[in-house]
């Protein structure tokens, strides 16, 4: 191969180091008006009186809008519980009241102070032990008049509830020697992308409107937003001019609905960028979670029997929490053979921000309790952890929890390796040091991609995707792709991406899909265009097609050839030009449906495998940590480009250890406490050690090359390694996340007066 | 919300300025608080002096007593040769202040008028029995640090006034001062606890003469732990000693809980900071310890 | 409110700029003078992206007025490169896959290039120090590093 497996040259660095690729933070239009949202101040209030007339008097203000002056339309994913601006009723401290366009930003931050807002409080619900209690405060009072996609199992708080049942886990927990039972708390993180959200909008008088955004998804944006301004999606252009970082943070609309309003009542265009405060408390956080699992095993370690339910306090508005419950359950089954389940996934309203996906949806937090109790029932039972695990482990050929049969099942050599790596031998070399192991597996989310591939007049080609950058280099996989077919070099290639009006259909950048997808794609039109080339070159050279082949950039027979720029510009001149249109949908992948009961996602496509280990010192006084080493081996499938996968897992590990140890946003009385970055506390350079990635390859019989997703898994499992390897250096173990210092400290301090 | 914008280009300007806005005018020096106050909403001043091309507040001396301009930013402080010894603590509190960016523009004037609580810089110069110097229309004065700290954000600066100077003794032989920081991540933090220690060992080795210990962020401005400090003095130089007189701080502080750290960790953080600055110093003083 | 009358020099080129005194140097980088490589963020330094230099020292543009930049030498990631030739830093950040969302890198690679000025051959403990006022969310840090040095290694064998 020549091009797929080697670590070329991202095709957008250049435009990044110069500082020449524009972002949507950065979009600009003449005379573009500065929008602002005005949030809710109240967790949970009726609105008794909402007056602008002050603010739409104020020099410099072209537009205030709020409830009454857009339609009157619930949307969202899995429920239809969202308007864009609060009518009648507040359920969140900084949902959006209303929004202005002002000329400057000074002028539009003055409107926001003259709105006039009163609220009355009502009775709220804060957190998930209040919103269950019985007789608590709805969230959501006409929830039953609310659409939701049919399979969804709703009832007041609770926006959904999924289920894998297999076999008989009471009989199970019977037949069990020992039974374990634990309880984890999770907290609500941020994706903290460096880039905020930002939408430019703007009308022209054919009542289309475009708006510039960094959306991961600008086909469902079009499609979201032709449901909240009520007009055709074919009015709607989404343009993504570049995205600095999304994490699942970006998938669902955040200020597009207010540029495009703001820029339809102003007559101007308007750029609406979201604050630090407003993307700490009213964007979308991965979900807090409460976790408990009851596991059944034999004296010899063997798991029988698991019952878990995960709650995930998914706030104001269910989001993404219906999915995200239904993909925990499959995370909380583990990588594991486990012949009897109960597990179940929770998502409940509260009044908080709603919130989304990001990076594995349910992974950490759903990973964090099983491997945490792995480690507790090795211990108890004098077993190594490691090979507790690999007694347990799925294999080449197993079934998953709900029945899939599991194909490229590449755990137990990521198990072996990364324990080897981190030297697992020595699981305690010196006193407050120890070593952590976690494993886990996850999906490679489906849905269809489609491309249009065309050869330029001078042999170059381009490459139109829907799918959108945001930063992991998806699309130069999948041009590497496109290159090693076409037999051309990366650096042939020119990606235009992106826009719904010009560019095919893509699910978008969302369940580490993007290289799969788009790199399957490209393939796909390959075929296409060679079908071109040849019967185009076949008439030329005058042979017959299949004796035809494709080398070096030209296509040969009988001694004679044409390059493919030839090619292009006659094609140009004689038949429209060589452009071939190559789509990929992700099969299905079968399952047994009577395992799963109100499951919206209930198999995982194409997993992958992964394990972390961790190599760590505690300070018993302080409770500070320092890492000394981290271990990463993951089943990829096939390394499309390795630099940019280590750099996934880097990053990821990164990500993950912010959750594990010092990330939280800190809710009080429905007020969040933490809303900006000096006391949202993200990983600097100092904060995160040197990762090792160990790419192993069991390939899938989908992704091209055999390639996996390969983004979302190393955000997975550095909570439990971590937690793992403070267990093993402290004799501590820690059950909520963050694992911060003073939890540890204190908890020793706590441990050693009880134990004294 | 806009201001008027000055440079002054001397003291005397300044302090003409100062005078003549009173409460609404504020000095800007680095801006790495000043200016996010502004932006946040919490201040907003309706002159804004920029000190910046003032000359002769940036300067730092030091032959038999320190003195630090008040414009010395963290990395001058970081950096100057007379640091490095036994004022050592005084690189390590400018060193976790921010990152490069911050501290090429913070300074240590600036720092001190802002009062947070969990400055860095200023329980090292609460050790060191720093003073300050501030000018007005009315002359100059000079007042301990000790006392200047009134309230989180509140000195005894007068409106209008100027601070244009800190100034400390050297150290006498057998000092050594350290200071210690503890936070949640690594760098660019605010302090959950900090800590800085002074140590003097009389001519045998045998009692401590002098002691001073500053703790910050477990009240509502940088404070001395004055019990700590008097039950070391004239002690032998044992670990036992240490240890109690990190109880002693501890028991002194007044820390809250909030969203940073619980009051108890925080007392927790000051027992084994204080013990473990103290240790450093006494280690830096026989040589054992860099 | 009078607007100041500034002549800022960015990029070794002289602009006349008409703006508000409580305008930000990043404010006027990027909406008056269209150099968005400079990125915008938190606002409160706090994340780095901002970051640039002034007179060879890395700050954060969004706390530093416009008005204190007069008469001082500005250099944003435009700046950086010469006739269409990468800087060695520039270069070292794509060839060490050290880029992903890039929207941190234009800070990064201007935090660097201060740091190496004054310490052209740092550890790896060292860079990291340098660069702890600029957050990434995507790399890890790891590869921006290794970038760091490679071209810290590469000045110093071409001297």
């Amino acid at each position: 191969m020549r091009v797929v497996g080697k670590s070329l040259a991202r095709v957008d660095a250049p435009g990044k180091v110069s500082g020449t690729a524009v972002y949507a933070a950065d979009f600009a239009l003449p005379g573009m008006l500065c929008g602002r949202v005005l949030r809710s101040t109240q967790p949970h209030a009726r609105i008794l009186r909402l007056d602008v007339t002050e603010a739409s008097a104020l020099p410099g203000v072209r537009a205030v809008i709020s409830a009454a002056d857009v339609p009157d339309v619930r949307y969202g994913g899995a429920v239809k519980d969202e308007t864009a601006f609060a009518k009648d009723k507040v359920r969140y401290v900084g949902q959006p009241v209303a929004a202005v366009a002002a000329a400057t930003p000074e002028a539009a931050e003055a409107a926001l102070a003259a709105i006039d807002v009163v609220y009355e409080p009502i009775p709220t619900v804060l957190n998930l032990e209040a919103a269950l209690a019985p007789g608590a405060p709805l969230v959501h009072e006409a929830w039953e008049s609310y659409t939701g996609i049919p399979i969804l199992q709703r009832e007041g708080n609770v926006c959904h509830r999924a289920r894998i049942i297999v076999g008989d886990v009471e009989r199970g927990f019977e037949e069990a020697d020992h039974v374990f039972e634990h309880r984890f708390r999770t907290s609500m993180v941020h994706q903290g992308y460096t880039e905020p959200r930002a939408a430019v909008a703007s009308w022209d008088s054919s009542g289309q409107v475009t708006v510039w955004s960094n959306t991961q998804l600008p086909f469902e944006a079009q499609n979201t937003l032709a449901e909240i301004l009520q007009i055709l999606p074919s009015k709607i252009r989404v343009v993504v001019p570049g995205i600095g970082g999304g994490f699942g943070g970006k998938l669902r609309i955040g200020v597009e609905h207010f540029a495009a309003f703001l820029a339809r009542k102003s007559g101007r265009p308007v750029k609406v960028v979201t604050t630090s405060e407003e993307e700490l408390t009213a964007a979308y956080p991965r979900q807090g979670t409460v976790v408990e699992l009851k596991t059944g095993v034999t004296k010899d370690g063997r798991i029988i029997a698991k019952a878990g339910r995960i709650w995930f306090d998914t706030g104001a508005f269910a989001g993404s929490g219906p999915g995200v419950a239904s993909v925990a359950t499959l995370v909380l089954a583990g990588p594991y053979k486990i012949p009897n389940l109960h597990l179940e996934g929770v998502a409940v309203y509260t009044n908080k921000t709603n919130c989304g996906s990001f990076r594995a949806p349910s992974g950490p937090q759903s990973n964090f309790a099983v491997e945490s109790q792995m480690d507790v029932i090795a211990d108890a039972l004098g077993l190594d952890p490691l090979e507790l695990r690999l007694k347990n482990i799925v294999r080449e050929g197993d079934e998953g929890p709900t029945g899939q049969i599991l194909r490229g099942v590449g755990l137990e050599e990521c198990l072996v390796k990364a324990a080897a790596a981190i030297g697992w031998k020595d699981r305690r070399p010196g006193p407050g040091r120890g070593k952590g192991l976690a494993c886990s597996w996850w999906t490679t989310t489906g849905g269809s991609s489609g491309v249009y591939v065309k050869i330029n007049p001078d042999g170059t080609v381009a490459l139109n995707t829907g799918a959108a950058e945001i930063g992991s280099g998806a699309l130069t996989g999948a041009a590497q792709v496109l290159a090693e077919e076409l037999g051309i070099d990366l650096t042939d290639i020119s990606v235009v991406s992106a826009d719904t009006f010009s560019t095919p259909f893509d699910f978008g950048a969302q369940g580490s899909r993007t290289a799969f997808a788009v790199g399957n794609a490209c393939r796909a039109a390959v075929v296409e265009l060679k079908r071109q080339l040849f019967e185009l070159a076949a008439a030329q050279l005058g042979a017959e097609p299949d004796a035809l082949t494709l080398v070096d950039k030209h296509v040969v027979a009988l001694g004679k050839r044409l390059s493919l720029a030839d090619l292009a510009r006659l094609s140009q001149q004689t038949g429209g030009g060589l452009i071939a249109h190559g789509t990929f949908i992700a099969p299905s992948t079968p399952y047994d449906t009577k395992r799963v009961e109100g499951h919206v996602y209930p198999a995982f496509h194409s997993p992958s495998f992964h394990a972390h280990a961790v190599d760590l010192s505690v300070d018993h006084e302080t409770g500070e940590l320092t890492i000394h080493k981290y271990v990463v081996a993951q089943d990829v499938g096939f390394a499309m480009n390795p630099t940019y996968i280590e750099g996934q897992i880097e990053g990821g590990v990164a990500q993950g250890l912010g959750q594990a140890l010092s990330e939280e946003i800190v809710y009080e009385g429905g007020r969040v406490l933490n809303p900006n970055l000096t006391d949202y506390k993200m990983p600097t350079t100092l904060d995160v050690p040197r990762v090792e990635s160990i790419l192993v390859q069991h390939p899938s019989a989908v992704g091209p090359y055999g390639a996996k997703g390969v983004g979302e898994p190393p955000n997975i499992e550095p909570p439990a390694a971590v937690a793992n390897a403070v267990a093993a250096a402290t004799g501590l173990r820690v059950t909520s996340l963050p694992i911060t210092a003073e939890k540890i400290a204190l908890g020793l301090l706590d441990a050693g007066a009880g134990g004294a | 919300m806009s201001f008027e914008y000055h440079e002054p280009t001397s003291v005397a300007e300044a302090i003409d300025l100062g005078a003549r806005f009173g409460a609404d005018g504020r000095f800007l020096a680095g801006g790495t608080d000043l200016i996010i106050q502004i932006h946040r909403g919490k201040l907003r001043p309706r002159h804004v002096v920029s000190l910046h091309r003032v000359p002769g507040l940036d300067g730092i001396e030091a032959n038999g007593s320190v003195t630090l301009g008040a414009l010395v930013t963290h990395r001058a402080l970081e950096r100057h040769p007379a640091f490095q010894a036994s004022l050592r603590a005084l690189v390590e509190g400018a060193e976790v202040v921010g990152g490069h960016q911050v501290r090429n523009v913070g300074t240590v004037g600036g720092n001190i008028v802002n009062a947070s609580p969990a400055a860095d810089v200023t329980p090292v110069l609460l050790a060191l029995d720093a003073t300050v110097t501030c000018a007005g229309p009315r002359g100059e004065r000079t007042l301990p640090l000790d006392g200047f700290l009134a309230d989180p954000g509140q000195t005894a600066l007068r409106p209008g006034e100027l601070l244009t100077r800190v100034r400390f003794s050297t150290l006498s032989e057998r000092s050594a001062t350290a200071f210690l920081k503890a936070g949640r991540r690594r760098a660019m933090e605010i302090s959950v606890v900090c800590v800085a220690a002074r140590l003097t060992l009389d001519a045998t080795g045998e009692r401590f003469t002098e002691a001073r210990i500053a703790l910050g962020a477990v009240a509502p401005t940088t404070r001395r732990a004055r019990a700590a400090e008097q039950a070391l003095v004239g002690r032998a130089p044992t670990q036992a000693a240490l240890r109690e007189a990190g109880r002693l701080a501890a028991i002194e502080s007044q820390p809250i809980s909030d969203v940073r750290a619980s009051a108890r960790y925080r007392t927790l953080l000051v027992e084994t900071l204080v013990t473990r600055a103290l240790t450093r110093c006494l280690g830096r003083i026989r040589g054992t310890v860099s | 409110m009078t607007k100041l009358a500034l002549t800022l020099t960015i990029n070794g080129q002289r602009h006349e700029v008409l703006t508000e005194p409580n305008r930000t140097l990043l404010d006027v980088l990027r909406a008056d003078l269209g150099l968005t490589g400079t990125k915008e963020n938190c606002l409160e330094a706090e994340c780095g992206v901002c970051t640039v230099l002034v007179d060879g020292r890395a700050v954060n543009a969004c706390i530093l007025l416009a008005a204190q930049c007069q008469g001082r030498e500005v250099l944003t990631i435009e700046g950086l490169g010469r006739d269409g030739q990468l800087h060695p830093l520039q270069r070292a950040f794509i060839d060490h896959g050290a880029v992903q969302c890039g929207y941190c890198i234009p800070a990064m690679i201007l935090s660097a290039k201060a740091y190496l000025e004054e310490h052209p051959t740092p550890t790896e403990g060292q860079v990291r120090e340098a660069l702890a006022g600029n957050l990434c969310r995507c790399t890890g840090y790891q590869k921006i590093v290794d970038a760091v040095l490679a071209a810290a290694r590469e000045s110093a064998d071409r001297r």
